[in-house]
């Protein structure tokens, strides 16, 4: 783990199918400096085995935007792993 | 191009009220309006649907409709929009999303309502999830298009 002085932290936000996964509808959590999207990813999917195969079916967006996985994330980014989307 | 002020575009808990809604987006110097509304249906793929509940990443839904009503004013010779999707749950024949766009001349105010309902449901971050007798699921959704990877890829550790 990297210390607290040289980590960032993040916001993670979880919807529909991904939010019943994590039990959370969001959280904070402190990642390496440099750390993309698709790791952040792995890491939850490390601690949730059965989002690894949603991997395929989501989307990334990192503050509001859809981004490339990737994305390099910075201190206060709000990402979200978007499923499928099914409005209207 | 922003949306002008002067559109509706709205998330909301509560029902959905068309007649205001068509009222507010019809002006005097139109000569046409079409409205998509869309509503609860009480079938998929052959079950009863009970009823349904939807969520959003509320601010980046909101924010991605009111592009999509920029974009039409940018598009169509059109004169007012409002696009309004509900959230929650929602009973059978209930509006989930109404969509009413005014112009001078029907054919834009046709193919701009159409573009935004198209572009709604597979763009805005929006989910439903539907509630049958016997269970529910998510709707089979659309994935929306990201930017492809940039250059500078890392490869997976």
């Amino acid at each position: 783990m990297p210390s607290v002085s040289q980590s960032i932290r993040v916001k993670v936000l979880f919807f529909g199918r991904l939010k019943e996964i994590a039990g959370r509808a969001h959280e904070s959590i402190d990642l390496a400096p440099e750390a993309d999207i698709e790791s952040l990813f792995a890491r939850y999917a490390s601690r949730y085995p059965e989002l690894q195969q949603y991997r395929s079916s989501l989307v990334a967006s990192c503050n509001q935007e859809f981004v490339p996985w990737n994305t390099v994330l910075h201190a206060g980014d709000e990402v979200a792993f978007l499923p499928p989307v099914s409005g209207g | 191009m922003a949306a002008p002020s002067t559109d509706i575009t709205k998330l909301v808990l509560e029902p959905i009220d068309p007649l205001a809604l068509a009222a507010y987006v019809r002006g005097n110097g139109d000569g046409a309006m079409v409205i998509f509304d869309g509503f609860v249906r009480d079938h998929s793929k052959n079950r009863r649907t009970l009823y349904l509940k939807y969520e959003a990443y509320e601010p980046m839904a909101l924010a991605k409709i009111q592009e999509i009503a920029a974009h039409l004013h940018n598009q169509f010779p059109i004169h007012r929009v409002a696009m309004v999707h509900r959230l929650g749950r929602l009973e059978i024949g209930e509006t989930s999303v109404y969509i009413a766009v005014s112009a001078a001349h029907r054919a834009a105010a046709f193919d701009a309502c159409r573009y935004a309902i198209d572009t709604l449901k597979c763009t805005v971050p929006i989910w439903k999830k539907e509630y049958f007798e016997d269970g529910s699921v998510w709707a089979d959704g659309e994935l929306p298009s990201a930017p492809s990877a940039t250059s500078a890829v890392k490869p997976a550790s």
